[in-house]
C-alpha cells in the first residue's frame, strides 16, 4: 500500500465505512473463537459460495455479548439488522437460506436488532 | 415489497418460560392470521432483546417499537394499533435510554480488525491527522486534561499529568509504552480491544509519543494472547505500509516507531517498573519509586506507561475534543469504563458504560440478573488487588473514590459477581493465594506476609482457626500495605481486608461453629446419610475410596465420620439424594 497523505485520511473518512449490499459479520475474537466461530466463518463461507449467494462474510472483533458466542451479524436489504447468537453449523446454513435469501429472520437464536445505522 | 413488511420480535425477558414464549407465539401468530395480516407481517421469536425481568416482550419494526409486560389478552390491541394502524398502546410502551456508551468499544465488532482501511473509515488516524496538522504537544496534553481522562490500568492517575511529567523531564530520548499485560483473573477488556480494534490503540500510543516527544514506542503484551499479539503485529505492519509510523508521518517531520514485546507470564510484570525492567532484557522485579519513570525509565530515559484501555480512549479525545468527553461520567471520574462481567451473572462479557452508573445497574439491567434467580451476595472488582462489595452497597455509583471507599478499587475492570454459593473465606484465599504465587520474592513483606496470611486463611477454612487469627490477618494486612515495595505486595491484601470488614462473621462461623454456609470448605463438611430416602443400594459403600460406610442393607448404612475424609465422592454418586452434607 502506499503511503497516506492527510488528504488520503480525509477522503477515506468521507466515503466511510462500505457497508453496501448484503454481508455477515462474524465476531473472530478469542471469545468468538473459542465457541467455535472459526466452524461458523467457514461454513458461511463454503455454503454461501454453493448456492451462488452474493453476500459478503467479513470477520469482526468482539461484540461484548460473550455469554452467546459465536455472535453473527446480519445485513439484508430491506430487513433489519440482526445479531444472531448461540451460532453453530446448522443455524448459519439457515441464516443463509432463511435470512439472505428467503428474507424472513430465523427463530430463537435473535440477541439484537437495530434499525440501520445512519452513517 | 420487502420494505412494506413489518417484522414482529417476540422476547421473554425473564428468560425462564421458554415453552410458554412458544405458546405466546403461537396464539399472536393465529391473530394475526384471524385479521388476515399473515401476508404483511413476519412473526420471530428472539433469545434476548437486551430487556430484562419484565415478562413477554414484543417489538415491531421498522418502527422500533417495543412493549413489555404483554398478555396473551393484549395481542389484539397491539395488532390493531401498532401492525395494522400507526398508533401505540401506550400502558405497555416500554422506553429506556441505553445504559452503555462505547468510546472505547467502538469499532470493536464493527469492523475487521486486520484491515487498516476499515478503521480510517470509522475516523481511524483523523486523531493523529488533526495533532500533525495543527495541534502542538502541548495542546495535546491540554486537550487530555480538559477531558480528565485518567488511567484505566487500575491506579487512576491522570493521563495529562504522567505526559505532562514525561513531556517536562530532561532527556536525549523518550519512549512511550503500552501496557498490555492484563492478568487479573476474570479481566479481558485489553484482550478484546487489543483483537478488535488494535489500530485505535496503535494510534493512542502514537499520539502518546507526540505529546511527550517520544520516538519510540513498546506495546508490552502478555504471550498469552496469541491472537491479540497476531493482530497487532499486522497492524502495525499496515499502519507502517501506510506512512502512519516510520521516518516523517504524514509528510510531517515527525517520527514515531513501535515494536512488540512479550511478556513471559509473570503477574508482576504489569507493575510499571518490573514491566520496564523486563522490556530492558532483565528479571521481571519492580524497583523503588521515585525516581518514577517519567523521570527515569527504560533505559534511566523518561517513560510514560499507558494501559490499552487508556490509548483507545485518545483518538476519541483528541477528534471530539476533551470538553465533550468529560460531558460524561462523575465530577472526578470521566468517560467510560468497560468491565469484563463475569461470575454468576446470566449474561457475562463486556460492557462499556458511563463511570458512575451503579454496580445494580450492571448487574441487573445489562448483565440480566443472576444465573438462576439466585440472590446476589457481593461483587468483586479489582481482581486480585481489589475487594469484595457486598450486596447492600450495591446502589453506590461505580467511580474511583467510591470504590476505594468501599474498599475495593476500580481495577482494570475485572467484575466477578458472587451469590450465596460462594463462600466468603474460599473468595479471600483465592486472591491471596494468586498474589503469592505471583509474587516475585524480593521484598519481605510482600513474599512472607503474604504466605503467612495464606496459612492463617488455610487454617479458618481447614477449622483449626482461632479468634485470634483475624487480628493476626489485620496486622499482617496493614504491614503488607505500608512496607511492601511495589503494588502487588501493597495491595495484596485487599480482597482479605474488605470481606473482613464485610463478612467477618461468615469468618467467625468458620473459627467458631466450624460452619462453612456455602458448603464450599471441604474439611468444614459432614456427610451423613438420610435414612428416610435411603433405598440401600450400596452404590456410596462402593465408590467411598476409604471404605468409610459401614452397614447391611438390613439395619441401614452409616458414616464413620472419624474415618471419612470428606471427599464427597457418596454425595455425587447418591441417586437419591440421600446424603446430606452440612
Amino acid at each position: 500500500m502506499a503511503k497516506l497523505t492527510p488528504k488520503d485520511i480525509d477522503a477515506k473518512i468521507a466515503a466511510g465505512l462500505d457497508e453496501s449490499g448484503d454481508w455477515i459479520k462474524v465476531g473472530m475474537s478469542t471469545c468468538g473463537m473459542a465457541a467455535g466461530a472459526g466452524e461458523v466463518f467457514s461454513t458461511l463461507q463454503q455454503e454461501a459460495k454453493k448456492r451462488n449467494l452474493e453476500v459478503r462474510i467479513k470477520k469482526c472483533g468482539c461484540q461484548g455479548m460473550c455469554y452467546a458466542e459465536p455472535l453473527v451479524e446480519v445485513h439484508c436489504a430491506g430487513l433489519p439488522d440482526v445479531v444472531y447468537g448461540r451460532v453453530d453449523k446448522e443455524t448459519a446454513i439457515k441464516i443463509l437460506e432463511k435470512h439472505i435469501s428467503a428474507k424472513t429472520l430465523v427463530n430463537d437464536n435473535i440477541y439484537e436488532v437495530r434499525t440501520r445505522r445512519q452513517a | 415489497m420487502e420494505t412494506d413488511r413489518k417484522i414482529i420480535l417476540l422476547a421473554d425477558t425473564e428468560q425462564s418460560q421458554q415453552d410458554k414464549l412458544r405458546d405466546f407465539y403461537t396464539s399472536f401468530a393465529n391473530q394475526i392470521k384471524d385479521k388476515g395480516l399473515e401476508d404483511s407481517v413476519s412473526l420471530v421469536r428472539a433469545s434476548d432483546i437486551g430487556i430484562y425481568g419484565k415478562g413477554f416482550a414484543v417489538k415491531i419494526f421498522p418502527r422500533g417499537i417495543v412493549y413489555t409486560g404483554v398478555n396473551e389478552s393484549d395481542i389484539g390491541a397491539i395488532i390493531d394499533a401498532s401492525v395494522k394502524g400507526q398508533g401505540t398502546v401506550e400502558r405497555l410502551l416500554f422506553s429506556e435510554e441505553p445504559k452503555q456508551i462505547r468510546i472505547v468499544l467502538r469499532n470493536c465488532g464493527v469492523i475487521d480488525p486486520e484491515s487498516i482501511d476499515e478503521y480510517i473509515a470509522c475516523r481511524g488516524y483523523g486523531a493523529l491527522k488533526k495533532i500533525l496538522s495543527g495541534m502542538n504537544p502541548a495542546g495535546v496534553i491540554e486537550e487530555m486534561k480538559k477531558s480528565g481522562l485518567r488511567g484505566r490500568g487500575g491506579a487512576g492517575y491522570p493521563t495529562w499529568m504522567k505526559w505532562k511529567f514525561t513531556r517536562e523531564s530532561q532527556g536525549d530520548r523518550k519512549y512511550v509504552i503500552c501496557n498490555a499485560d492484563e492478568g487479573d483473573p476474570g479481566a479481558y477488556m485489553d484482550r478484546s480491544v487489543l483483537e478488535g480494534d488494535p489500530h485505535s490503540v496503535i494510534e493512542g500510543l502514537i499520539i502518546a509519543g507526540y505529546a511527550i516527544g517520544a520516538g519510540m514506542g513498546y506495546m508490552y503484551i502478555r504471550a498469552e494472547y496469541p491472537l491479540a499479539v497476531e493482530r497487532v503485529k499486522k497492524a502495525i505492519e499496515q499502519a507502517y505500509e501506510c506512512g502512519l509510523l516510520g521516518k516523517n508521518i504524514l509528510g510531517t517531520d515527525f517520527s514515531f516507531d513501535i515494536d512488540i514485546r512479550l511478556g513471559a507470564g509473570a503477574f508482576v510484570c504489569g507493575e510499571e517498573t518490573a514491566l520496564i525492567a523486563s522490556i530492558e532484557g532483565k528479571r521481571g522485579t519492580p524497583r523503588p519509586r521515585p525516581p518514577y519513570p517519567s523521570v527515569s525509565g527504560l533505559w534511566g530515559k523518561p517513560t510514560a506507561i499507558n494501559n490499552v484501555e487508556t490509548l483507545a480512549n485518545v483518538p476519541y479525545i483528541i477528534l471530539e475534543g476533551g470538553d465533550k468527553f468529560a460531558l460524561i461520567g462523575t465530577e472526578k471520574s470521566k468517560g467510560t469504563k468497560v468491565f469484563a462481567l463475569t461470575g454468576k451473572v446470566r449474561n457475562s462479557g463486556l460492557v462499556e458504560v458511563p463511570m458512575g452508573i451503579t454496580l445494580r445497574e450492571i448487574v441487573f439491567d445489562i448483565g440480566g440478573g443472576m444465573l438462576g434467580d439466585k440472590p446476589i451476595k457481593a461483587v468483586q472488582t479489582g481482581g486480585p488487588s481489589g475487594g469484595v462489595i457486598p450486596v447492600d452497597r450495591l446502589d453506590t455509583p461505580v467511580d474511583y473514590e467510591n470504590l476505594q471507599k468501599l474498599g475495593s478499587i476500580m481495577g482494570s475492570g475485572g467484575m466477578i459477581v458472587m451469590d450465596e454459593s460462594d463462600c466468603i473465606v474460599d473468595i479471600a484465599k483465592f486472591y491471596l493465594g494468586f498474589c503469592v504465587e505471583e509474587s516475585c520474592g524480593k521484598c519481605a513483606p510482600c513474599r512472607i506476609g503474604g504466605y503467612q496470611m495464606l496459612n492463617l486463611l488455610n487454617g479458618i477454612a481447614e477449622g483449626s482457626g482461632s479468634l485470634e487469627d483475624l487480628d493476626k490477618l489485620r496486622r499482617l494486612a496493614l504491614a503488607m500495605q505500608r512496607a511492601s515495595l511495589c503494588a502487588l505486595g501493597q495491595t495484596a491484601a485487599n480482597p482479605v481486608m474488605s470481606t473482613l470488614r464485610y463478612f467477618e462473621q461468615e469468618y467467625r462461623e468458620h473459627i467458631i461453629n466450624r460452619k462453612c454456609r456455602s458448603h464450599k470448605c471441604r474439611s468444614l463438611m459432614t456427610y451423613s446419610i438420610i435414612q428416610d430416602k435411603c433405598k440401600r443400594c450400596r452404590v456410596c459403600v462402593i465408590n467411598c475410596p476409604v471404605n468409610a460406610i459401614e452397614g447391611d442393607r438390613e439395619k441401614g448404612f452409616f458414616i464413620d465420620v472419624s474415618k471419612c475424609v470428606k471427599c464427597g465422592k457418596c454425595f455425587e454418586v447418591c441417586k437419591f439424594q440421600a446424603i446430606a452434607k452440612e
